[in-house]
């Protein structure tokens, strides 16, 4: 979530702000993105890396009829997971940024679905914590590409905000080939995502604050952190979101877990 | 009509001497002239297999089949359809439906589709149960005359007759599920997908039928259930159900169509909480029929499946949670058991709403339910339960246990029914997350919960069990050292048959990897590095082997397992870094407050302060293996390498002997480097 549109937004189009922040330019290269993106559209599968701190590797390309493996399941991206830390939300204005806290709901690798809420504590203007429900597609080459197609994002926003996610570059060669179609994801240790949030909780709509955007999200199976970049054309680019698991105590981990029928 | 309305309704005796009476005299005038009598024989008989009472016809007889294929092969269709009914009530076994169709029955079928309606429709019906959960038939009809066969059932399922149309899309849904390979085509299911949605509107039996035909043809498939969401089959049942009352039957059916198109698709539930059908479906957990009751908690069941419905509270609320709650206390088992389905799904809500639930007076019902003697009542209740715990705060927590005491959890932990243990072992893992007092619970009281579980973790049962008994452990060893102790004890028991290895070995050998997983963040609790007594557990861990175990696993083909196994071995160094030192330190203390006790001077170097680093833990070894005291001094020479440090052993030889067990095991070169710096520096 972010603040409404504001002034000076307005009066600074972020687009200069990209401009800076552009890390591939040019009209050959939009249009190998777009190549790339459309591309990614259809499904294939590739061969597993060895070692899960390798960059995934493309696929041989000899079972490219089979299906995509599933991210790997990761006993920290669960339900019932929570993780606290920040979103930056300074503007040209002012440093400001909120406390978060974000809880998994839901998690489906097979369909590539997560759900959770996430809290922003100390929103200015707000009496009480704001509470969104947010949709997550996780990145798995066979659910959703790393291209999102959708709520305002081409494929260079695709890219200059994966790109953001150090955890990204090894695989930016191959998705510029051929949309990162091709990559096997399911033994890497970082799981990409979108969440997009959906409605507020506990607050109406004219609480002051958006939901039009959406975040790019990275997670890190080894140790629990999620970073992530808030992006609405509307809004200050590159709200950093940072965020550290909190079920783990002083002294371990702890695990709830439920079970539908 | 009076004599037909008899033979249909007759007793098991009457039929009977009908049957025998009916056959014989029909196949008396079988070759003969009294056409008349033929055709009342064969009504009778007709009239006879359609009643579920009626005795199967033994098809595997030859003689039998024989004059099966007699009457199929007659030019009079009143006994041609008589052959099929008897075929539609007597084939159920493989062996059957392979005899008939070896005897090419269902071509004679096919033929006969040129026939009345009613024997097209006969005809259709033991087409169906042929084919039915047989692979083998149903890929050779699919085969037949090329294709053709199947062709024409396809081209039925737009006859003019509403029953021919049912009765066609039924065989191809039966088709379809015994052999999908043949029926893959996507056109004629949404095609089946559209007349049964059409049927739900012909009156009678057949638009009865048609919403369990949908619910059929679409279980378990979530294309199938996106095609036909894609042709408003949610909108088009909602609205039929809507513009009738929920007195008939099929009420019944389409609540169950609707339950089935809720179970996958998200968008499906956000379709049906759209409409007013939500309010019906209130109403129908009120309603006098108990299958509508059970229809009705099937669809919130399905649609309280969505993160996205329950996380905005719409099922959570008091109008629902009533109706449902009273049906816990339904006189009908398998209304209470549906009931329990939704409650179980909608429990694990996470808006603060869930206090709802827990004032409803469905704690006390499930606790007396997950006493039931029904296996699945009691099942289903502690799985209630255990979602109702989901991250429940503390105060609600402890409200649920005093509902349930600590017995009830012990014996529910060592139920008869594996289902009931692992979900009983999910509740108390929920339970023991970030509650301290529970924990103490689950420590205290004789430690009953702890045994129950050690119990079963040591007879190996089921993979769910044990997974979910693992992670009671880790919850229990993210506490403080006590906790952390109470668990080493169960994974590394300080008895005399040490000969025996620990389960935890055979856990992380495991194939199923949510048990190696579990059992990997277990390890790492106890071995957390910041907490005081860590490195002491590194070494009795890897004295019990389960160190050198998880270095084993560093290849791991699951990612999740990989990375525990690195953190595990990094806590290890961690330790050795950190406490090494620390653990001889405390060694020494123990030993000079051994030696205190025993009025004796202390032989070896002592540490200023190091009295304050006394480990709680190395204490109580020190009282606990007072016989270790004898190897006090053993400097030189060989140790025994199976040998422990114990209290007693001077700092040189606890050392010595951690370091050998340790270059025997091939631990880490790293912290034989650390016990040796120790040493030399001193």
């Amino acid at each position: 979530m972010a603040m409404m549109f504001m002034f000076l937004e307005r009066k600074y189009p972020v687009i200069s702000y990209y401009i800076s922040e552009f890390l591939v330019s040019g009209k050959n290269h939009r249009a190998s993105l777009l190549a790339a993106a459309e591309d990614a559209g259809e499904g294939g599968r590739h061969r597993n890396p060895f070692l899960p701190d390798l960059p995934p590797q493309p696929s041989s390309g000899q079972d490219a009829n089979a299906g995509h493996p599933s991210p790997p399941s990761c006993s920290l991206l669960s339900a019932g997971r929570c993780f606290a830390g920040t979103q930056n939300v300074s503007n040209i204005q002012k440093d400001e940024a909120w406390k978060v806290n974000v809880r998994i709901h839901g998690c489906d690798l097979e369909q590539g679905y997560l759900c959770g809420t996430m809290e922003a504590l100390n929103v200015p203007l707000a009496d009480t914590p704001v509470v969104t429900f947010w949709e997550g597609e996780i990145v798995d080459a066979k659910n959703y590409t790393f291209f999102t197609g959708k709520w305002e994002a081409s494929p260079e926003d695709d890219i200059r905000h994966w790109s953001k996610f150090p955890s990204f570059t090894p695989l930016l060669s191959q998705i510029e080939t051929d949309g990162g179609k091709s990559l096997d994801l399911s033994n890497y240790a970082y799981i990409f995502m979108r969440w997009k949030e959906q409605y507020f909780v506990n607050v109406g709509v004219d609480c002051g604050l958006t939901i039009a955007g959406f975040y790019y999200v990275c997670f890190s199976c080894s140790d629990g952190s999620i970073s992530g970049f808030y992006y609405d054309p509307n809004s200050s680019p590159f709200q950093k979101l940072e965020l550290k698991c909190t079920n783990e105590k002083d002294s371990g981990f702890t695990f709830s877990s439920y079970e539908l029928q | 009509m009076d004599l037909r309305s008899k033979l249909a309704d007759c007793s098991s005796t009457y039929w009977h001497i009908a049957y025998i009476y009916g056959c014989n005299k029909f196949l008396y005038d079988f070759g003969g002239v009294y056409k008349q009598v033929v055709d009342a024989s064969a009504r009778a008989l007709r009239m006879i297999y359609q009643s579920k009472l009626a005795p199967k016809f033994d098809v595997n007889n030859d003689e039998n089949m024989k004059f099966l294929l007699t009457l199929l092969n007659r030019e009079n269709e009143n006994v041609t359809e008589l052959a099929a009914n008897i075929i539609s009530h007597s084939c159920d076994s493989n062996t059957e439906q392979l005899a008939l169709c070896a005897a090419g029955v269902p071509q004679r079928l096919i033929n006969l589709f040129g026939g009345s309606m009613n024997l097209r429709d006969a005809c259709l019906d033991s087409m169906t149960a042929i084919i039915r959960n047989n692979w083998e038939v149903a890929s050779r009809f699919a085969l037949m005359d090329h294709g053709k066969a199947l062709r024409s059932i396809v081209a039925l399922i737009h006859d003019r007759s509403p029953r021919t149309r049912l009765l066609a899309c039924l065989c191809l849904i039966s088709l379809s599920h015994a052999s999908p390979c043949h029926f893959q085509d996507r056109q004629i299911k949404t095609k089946l997908i559209l007349v049964l949605l059409e049927l739900v509107e012909e009156p009678g039996h057949v638009g009865d039928d048609a919403p369990l035909a949908l619910t059929t043809l679409i279980k378990d498939s979530v294309e199938l259930q996106k095609q036909a969401l894609s042709t408003n089959a949610v909108q088009k049942l909602s609205n039929h159900l809507l513009a009738n009352s929920l007195e008939s039957r099929r009420a019944v059916t389409i609540l169950l169509a609707l339950a089935e198109l809720c179970s996958k698709l998200e968008e499906s539930r956000s379709q049906l909480m759209s409409v007013q059908a939500s309010t019906l479906i209130l109403e129908a957990l009120k309603h006098t029929c108990a299958d509508i009751r059970v229809a009705a908690c099937s669809c919130l069941k399905n649609i309280s499946r969505s993160s996205k419905v329950l996380s905005a509270g719409k099922l959570s609320c008091d109008t629902f949670i009533a109706p449902l709650v009273q049906l816990l206390y339904d006189s009908s088992t398998s209304v209470q058991v549906a009931a329990l389905g939704a409650i179980c799904n909608i429990a694990v809500n996470l808006t603060p709403r869930k206090s709802i639930l827990l004032h409803s007076g469905a704690v006390t019902q499930l606790v007396h339910l997950s006493k039931s003697m029904d296996p699945t009542l009691r099942l289903k209740a502690v799985w209630a339960l255990r979602n109702i715990m989901f991250l429940l705060n503390p105060k609600d927590k402890d409200f649920i246990l005093k509902e349930l005491t600590l017995s009830t959890l012990s014996s529910l932990i060592c139920d008869s029914e594996q289902f009931v243990q692992e979900q009983t072992l999910a509740l108390v893992h929920n339970l023991v997350d970030g509650y301290v007092d529970a924990v103490n619970y689950v420590i205290g009281d004789d430690g009953m919960i702890l045994n129950a579980i050690s119990r079963q973790l040591n007879n190996a049962p089921a993979p769910g069990v044990c997974t979910h008994g693992m992670f009671v452990l880790t919850n229990v060893a993210a506490g403080g050292e006590l906790n952390k102790e109470a668990v080493m004890n169960i994974l590394v028991p300080c008895r005399a048959d040490r000969v025996k290895q620990s389960f935890v070995v055979n856990f992380l050998q495991s194939k199923d990897k949510q048990l190696r997983v579990a059992t990997l963040w277990c390890i790492l609790n106890l071995i957390y590095p910041k907490c005081e007594a860590s490195s002491v557990r590194v070494v009795r861990l890897q004295n019990a082997g389960l160190i050198s175990q998880v270095k084993g696993m560093i290849n791991d083909p699951c990612l999740d397992c990989k990375l525990r196994v690195r953190m595990v071995l990094e806590h290890c160094l961690d330790n050795a870094d950190d406490g090494f030192i620390c653990m001889l330190k405390q060694y020494h203390v123990s030993v000079t407050s051994t030696s205190q006790v025993n009025n004796r001077r202390p032989v070896d170097v002592d540490y200023p302060g190091a009295e304050l680093s006394l480990s709680s833990f190395v204490g109580e070894e020190a009282r606990r293996r007072p016989e270790a005291s004898s190897e006090k001094g053993k400097k030189g020479g060989g140790v025994d390498p199976m040998r422990r440090p114990a209290a007693g052993d001077s700092p040189f030889l606890a050392a010595r002997l951690v370091d050998e067990s340790m270059c025997q095991k091939n631990f880490d070169w790293r912290v034989r480097n650390m016990v040796e710096a120790s040493l030399s520096s001193e």
